[in-house]
């Protein structure tokens, strides 16, 4: 089993959905996406996020309008389309259910609840 | 020292060490690649040239000079390479609702997208970046690593034969991206030319004066006009006697010149001239103009381009050894931009010469390949009707057995072939089931096959036909009362069949051998008819009977084989319609020589009926025993007329009587 293999898949899997997250809040373009990664201390590949923003364009998630730059070419700010906004709405419902899951099985909270495994996710 | 250069990248002018752009333009190249069996594959890439554009010129406002390979390997570092994303990013491809685990997706596609990575230069595809009409002879050329060029003029050469294999390599191969992977080509120069450039190129390409190719091709034409002009009391002409105004040579030499300028592609970016002429010849002729251009460069830079301005202030003051290349001397300014690079697929670019006459050309093409098509699908119809005509002379030519099988193969996978894989080509195409190169390539091998095994077969009938040999026969004929020998023909006692060709009267073919009524001999009329003096006083009949053969032995056997049988009544020689030869022999090329030798005083009358021989031979090795074996030379004669042999001359008597 490859550490970094399992790294990289684990980081993957929230890389859509703190895209998303950041787009939501301000409409942005890829530099500025990777610069609050980057704060944020999360690490990111740029090659990878463009063809990611390529395809969630093309999915209809994502929609984006040109604006002319003083430090260079224009630039794409990226927006959510209202398909995006459910996209997200989903991914958040999920990302919440996993990490409150994923806290308690590390923690070993839900011990106590064995004979009630519906409310697992629910602590 | 090291070299810098402008660029205009994404409509940004960035300074930039040489090697820095060169880094630069393979790291672009190799995302293009990678990105280009996506959909939005160039957006892809042009955003992220867009963003490099935008770091270099953060990178350059900070007041340094250029930038250097180290910039460029930072932005690389951080954007990353193709085979650093590789893992990360081929797990997204995933279709949205479309549940597909990760790991199954893992395990499929990566070696999947390896192989395909690889298979891009092993496997043929047409090439939609350097083409003239579908880019087959590009792609094979990329295949072979050679230059297209080549590829195009032997397919222009040989345009009969690969034809069907350029029909064939359209419909089958798949059409790809390809970059070129020669390092020297032959391109039409634009710097240096008197009509298209071709001359100009060839120069470049092989390092010699332009006017070298000029001269080559502007001689016909000038010899030729020379000679037609003539000045009176100097008729200069005269030495130009063996040129005529040849229109075919003339012409020739013009339609060279405009192939040449289709297939040639012009050099139109500084790489193309790199390739053109060789990057120190390249090198040099930029250095020769690149003190007249910094003059230039400082007056574009007062004109108030930022970039270039604050970029000379301190390039030029600080650095003297670097060489400023700002505008390429045979070129406008722009050295090729990445972006350029992508807008090269749109436009079919480097091709033709002018883009109308390109297009005209290419209706002219196409008008005649599809005419050329129409008429070649008539031939091979028409041949293969008629090919059933020569069933009954197959087993003339070709053994049983082997051969036999070889015939048919190679028929069947001569014409059948490409028949059935373009009625399988339709079918596929109309239920528009994926290509499948496979079939494509399967078919070829075939066809090659088929191509193989006709030339075996060929081969192995020219090789019955190597040897020649010849069986003399000589019989004196029994005296007669009378001094007047008169030759006439016997009719062959019974029913015989000849083959017909169909083609009309008096072809060739007509004359194959007949066939006896039960098809256990061939009946030639290929005889030779004459007369000769005799050594004594008595008629003799000599007879030559030759033949081809795979060797000399069988050669030798098959004359010996011959039936010729004279008949004499009296003054009277009967010789027959035919000499027959078991069918075993086949068509060998059998013939014979009958030479009638007459003796001094005596007369002799050859019936017109005997007209019927076909007095034809070729036949080195009955050539040379004529040649060895006669005394007196053969005598011309006609049919029906009576002839004296006096003083060893043939006479008519019919002349002697009246002048009597």
């Amino acid at each position: 089993m490859n550490i970094e293999n399992t790294q990289s898949q684990m980081r993957k899997g929230v890389l859509e959905y703190c895209i998303l997250a950041i787009i939501r809040r301000n409409e942005a373009y890829p530099g500025d996406i990777i610069d609050e990664m980057k704060n944020a201390g999360l690490q990111l590949l740029e090659g990878t996020l463009y063809p990611l923003l390529n395809r969630l364009k093309n999915a209809e998630i994502l929609t984006y309008r040109w604006v002319e730059s003083t430090s260079g070419p224009p630039r794409k700010y990226f927006m959510l389309t209202q398909k995006g906004e459910k996209f997200y709405e989903l991914l958040e419902s999920t990302w919440t259910e996993l990490s409150t899951g994923i806290d308690a099985v590390i923690k070993g909270n839900y011990k106590k609840e064995e004979n009630k495994p519906n409310n697992n996710t629910k602590q | 020292m090291k070299k810098v250069i402008n660029i205009n990248f994404q409509g940004q002018v960035i300074a930039i060490e040489e090697a820095a752009y060169e880094l630069l333009k393979q790291y672009i190249d190799s995302l293009k690649k990678y990105f280009s069996r996506e959909e939005g594959g160039e957006e892809i890439v042009n955003d992220i040239e867009n963003r490099i554009a935008e770091l270099f010129g953060n990178r350059l406002k900070l007041g340094i000079n250029c930038i250097t390979d180290e910039d460029v390997q930072t932005i690389i570092s951080s954007i990353g390479r193709p085979e650093d994303f590789d893992a990360d990013y081929h797990d997204f491809d995933y279709a949205y609702g479309e549940k597909v685990s990760l790991q199954q997706v893992a395990a499929t596609e990566q070696p999947n997208d390896e192989s395909a990575e690889n298979a891009k230069q092993r496997t043929l595809y047409r090439n939609k970046n350097d083409k003239i009409i579908a880019g087959v002879c590009s792609g094979l050329a990329h295949y072979f690593k050679i230059d297209p060029v080549w590829m195009r003029i032997a397919f222009v050469i040989l345009f009969s034969v690969l034809f069907w294999v350029y029909l064939i390599l359209w419909i089958v191969l798949k059409p790809e991206t390809l970059e070129t992977n020669v390092a020297k080509r032959l391109y039409r120069n634009p710097n240096d030319r008197f009509l298209g450039g071709v001359c100009g190129g060839i120069a470049a390409y092989f390092k010699i004066d332009a006017w070298i190719p000029r001269l080559l091709f502007a001689a016909p034409l000038f010899l030729n006009l020379m000679g037609m002009i003539s000045i009176p009391f100097f008729p200069w002409n005269k030495f130009f006697d063996d040129v005529d105004f040849n229109w075919s040579i003339n012409m020739s030499v013009i339609v060279i010149y405009v192939v040449l300028w289709v297939i040639i592609p012009r050099a139109n970016t500084v790489k193309q001239k790199l390739e053109m002429m060789g990057e120190e010849e390249y090198i040099k002729s930029i250095r020769e103009t690149v003190s007249d251009n910094i003059a230039n460069v400082k007056s574009k830079a007062d004109g108030g381009d930022n970039y270039t301005k604050s970029y000379l202030a301190t390039g030029i003051a600080d650095n003297s050894e670097k060489i400023i290349v700002d505008s390429m001397p045979p070129e406008p300014p722009r050295h090729q931009t990445p972006k350029a690079y992508v807008n090269t697929t749109a436009s079919s670019g480097n091709s033709g010469c002018l883009s109308v006459l390109g297009i005209f050309l290419k209706i002219i093409f196409f008008t005649f390949a599809g005419i050329f098509a129409v008429a070649m699908t008539g031939m091979l119809i028409a041949f293969l009707v008629a090919g059933t005509k020569f069933i009954p002379l197959k087993s003339l030519f070709i053994d049983q057995g082997y051969e036999n099988t070889m015939l048919w193969l190679s028929v069947a996978l001569l014409f059948a072939v490409p028949i059935i894989s373009v009625i399988v080509w339709i079918i596929r195409r109309s239920m528009k089931a994926k290509s499948r190169p496979a079939i494509g390539i399967a078919s070829i091998i075939l066809w090659v096959v088929g191509i193989f095994s006709a030339t075996m077969l060929g081969f192995k009938i020219a090789e019955k036909f190597s040897v020649e040999s010849s069986t003399e026969n000589v019989q004196a004929l029994s005296t007669f009362n009378g001094d007047k020998l008169y030759v006439d023909m016997s009719n062959y006692p019974s029913d015989y069949y000849l083959f017909s060709s169909g083609f009309g009267p008096g072809t060739d073919l007509d004359n194959f051998p007949y066939y006896t009524i039960n098809e256990d001999s061939l009946l030639f009329s290929n005889i030779k008819l004459q007369i000769v003096q005799s050594q004594d006083s008595l008629y003799h009949v000599r007879t030559i009977s030759s033949s081809s053969g795979k060797n000399l032995k069988i050669a030798k056997r098959n004359t010996e084989q011959f039936t010729y049988p004279l008949q004499q009544q009296d003054s009277l020689l009967l010789l027959p319609e035919f000499f027959s030869t078991p069918i075993s022999q086949g068509f060998r090329m059998q013939g014979m020589i009958v030479e009638i030798a007459i003796p001094t005083g005596k007369k002799i009358e050859i019936d017109e009926r005997l007209d019927d021989y076909d007095n034809f031979t070729t036949n080195s090795s009955v050539r040379r025993k004529l040649k060895k074996s006669r005394n007196s030379k053969a005598f011309d004669w006609d049919y029906g007329e009576e002839y004296i042999l006096e003083n060893g001359d043939l006479n008519k008597t019919v002349i002697l009587t009246d002048s009597i």
